[in-house]
């Protein structure tokens, strides 16, 4: 087994794995994502269906409604966030929901942005990932 | 990043843990995008405020800093909410949601903000001028503000716009920044005549705009002078529906685009887009998801609906009345909702047997009790996220055809 580490720009600090749930197309998660239960329903979203919690959640950026950070925080609230999020680019938009449910909640979950190789081509949904994160460096790390 | 003396203090705590609190989510914030220090901000716009919107959770951050003792530091207008606060009992809301509606309303009461519930506050005597920084919720108000009338916010998330009314601060990062405002990619209106355009038209090509644009400064060529505001709005809820788009340029239409030059601030468009008849129609047929226009129901207002719509809306009813089993919603606002009261244009429409309704949103309403499965809209904001929201199939016109479509 080979270890693989894609650094990236840290967002918000934690350490998190889970399975990769990755897409190539933005999501809006209002409208998008039920925070109940943690399923993506978006229209025409080829993840409609798909399951986000505990999962490290891979896309590229988010979309849409400035509803996003609530979705999140309610999301941690109801057990069903993922475990911690890749973007492209991350929108401050969603960042926020991660930092108040911290407080709120103390739960952390790590985000990070502008990974050095794209991991949409890397990495495949299913796929264990670890995602780590301080306050200056941040990295991305599979086995294959 | 660089904070005052005053600021420092502030994220330290000596103002209390409810300022100590939106501090650092500001601070964090900045960090994150690379701001270099915090500007006074004079107006917010607070999207979370409806129940449905921000949850239990949401409810459960505004009451903790409403307790904690925040008070809103300038004018603070809410958006919508999830009842109409008066007519709630009409439409079958459920008791829960009422309830919590009431004390999310209580917890922004409590620390100052104005009971405006409305998604376009800018049409409701807002005092926001052209250059102000100000932060703002809800992505249609944001793209208006920020392109029609030359404010500056970022697309502030819900709880940034709280935290930002508590300390009458943002960190400058993104469109606060006059190089974040240049346009990047040229959309040219190809043989359109855009005088002849509808709301409809101008949503569906502010859909198109929106996504292809992505989030870039998508600059406009070609739009007529003629366009009104009711149609930016159209135009600006679409934009931000499809894109993350916080700011559009209209050449000299919207204020930083006198010419194609100042849109662009004497650079090159990245990527030049045309877009014509065949993108018109592709982006208005692909809303529908059902042939024929057999709606349950006509929803208009999204974004709600000004006092001007509402006049128009009358004069499209005149001699018209409800079909059986069908419905016609109107969404709008208090302050429109008074003015069409003191015209006489609000009994014109209560005697067609349509509902003008207040505060909300019909993608926020309860409307299981309805049987409502088909609707018909001219919003396209409103064909994106009805069939992820409610189920509902959608088919998308004119407001002529959606009047008509539920009339006789």
């Amino acid at each position: 087994m080979k270890l693989s580490r894609i650094l990236c720009n840290p967002l918000l600090s934690g350490v998190a794995s889970g399975p990769a749930l990755v897409t190539s197309q933005p999501i809006c998660f209002w409208g998008g994502l039920d925070p109940k239960t943690g399923t993506i329903t978006e229209r025409d979203h080829e993840l409609k269906g798909q399951n986000v919690a505990g999962t490290v959640f891979v896309f590229p950026t988010g979309k849409g409604s400035s509803t996003t950070s609530a979705i999140l925080l309610e999301s941690v609230r109801c057990g069903t966030a993922p475990a911690a999020i890749v973007n492209l680019k991350t929108e401050p938009i969603l960042v926020i929901g991660a930092i108040i449910a911290e407080k709120l909640y103390d739960r952390v979950i790590p985000i990070v942005d502008t990974p050095e190789r794209d991991p949409i081509k890397v990495i495949k949904s299913g796929e264990w990932v670890e995602v780590n994160a301080s306050e200056t460096q941040g990295w991305i790390q599979l086995r294959k | 990043m660089f904070l005052t003396t005053e600021e420092e203090q502030s994220l330290q705590g000596e103002q209390g843990e409810a300022v100590q609190l939106a501090m650092s989510v500001l601070v964090k914030l900045g960090k994150m995008y690379g701001a270099d220090r915090m500007i006074r901000i004079e107006n917010v716009h607070v999207d979370a405020s409806s129940y449905y919107g921000i949850s239990d959770a949401g409810m459960e951050f505004c009451e903790k800093l409403a307790e904690e003792g925040a008070a809103y530091k300038v004018p603070t207008t809410l958006c919508i909410a999830s009842i109409d606060f008066e007519r709630h009992a009409e439409f079958d809301v459920a008791q829960e949601c009422v309830e919590k509606q009431l004390r999310i309303s209580e917890a922004h009461l409590k620390m100052g903000a104005i009971p405006s519930w409305t998604c376009t506050p800018y049409q409701c005597d807002s005092s926001v001028r052209f250059g102000q920084n100000i932060a703002w919720g809800e992505s249609n108000a944001i793209a208006f503000v920020n392109s029609v009338i030359g404010a500056r916010t970022i697309r502030c998330a819900d709880f940034v716009d709280i935290c930002a009314a508590i300390t009458g601060l943002m960190p400058r990062f993104d469109l606060y920044l006059d190089d974040e405002r240049k346009g990047s990619v040229l959309f040219k209106l190809d043989n359109l005549d855009t005088r002849y355009f509808t709301s409809a038209d101008y949503a569906a090509l502010g859909y198109y705009v929106g996504g292809v644009a992505d989030s870039r400064v998508p600059v406009l060529q070609g739009v007529s002078k003629t366009v009104s505001v009711d149609q930016l709005k159209a135009f600006s809820a679409a934009v931000s529906t499809s894109g993350s788009i916080g700011l559009f340029h209209m050449c000299e239409i919207t204020p930083e685009a006198k010419n194609l030059d100042e849109a662009f601030g004497g650079e090159k468009p990245s990527e030049t887009v045309v877009f014509g008849q065949d993108e018109l129609s592709e982006v208005r047929n692909s809303f529908s998801t059902q042939d024929g226009p057999e709606p349950d129901i006509a929803i208009l207002g999204c974004p709600h609906y000004s006092v001007e719509e509402l006049r128009e809306a009358a004069h499209l009813l005149k001699n018209r009345r409800l079909a059986a089993n069908k419905q016609l919603w109107i969404f709008t606002n208090r302050c429109a909702q008074e003015r069409a009261e003191q015209m006489g244009i609000l009994e014109k429409i209560n005697e067609t047997g349509a509902k003008v309704i207040c505060d909300t949103c019909f993608l926020l309403f309860p409307t299981a009790a309805w049987e409502l499965g088909s609707i018909a809209t001219d919003s396209a904001k409103m064909a994106h996220y009805a069939p992820g929201l409610g189920k509902f199939r959608v088919s998308f016109l004119d407001k002529v055809q959606c009047i008509e479509s539920v009339t006789k």
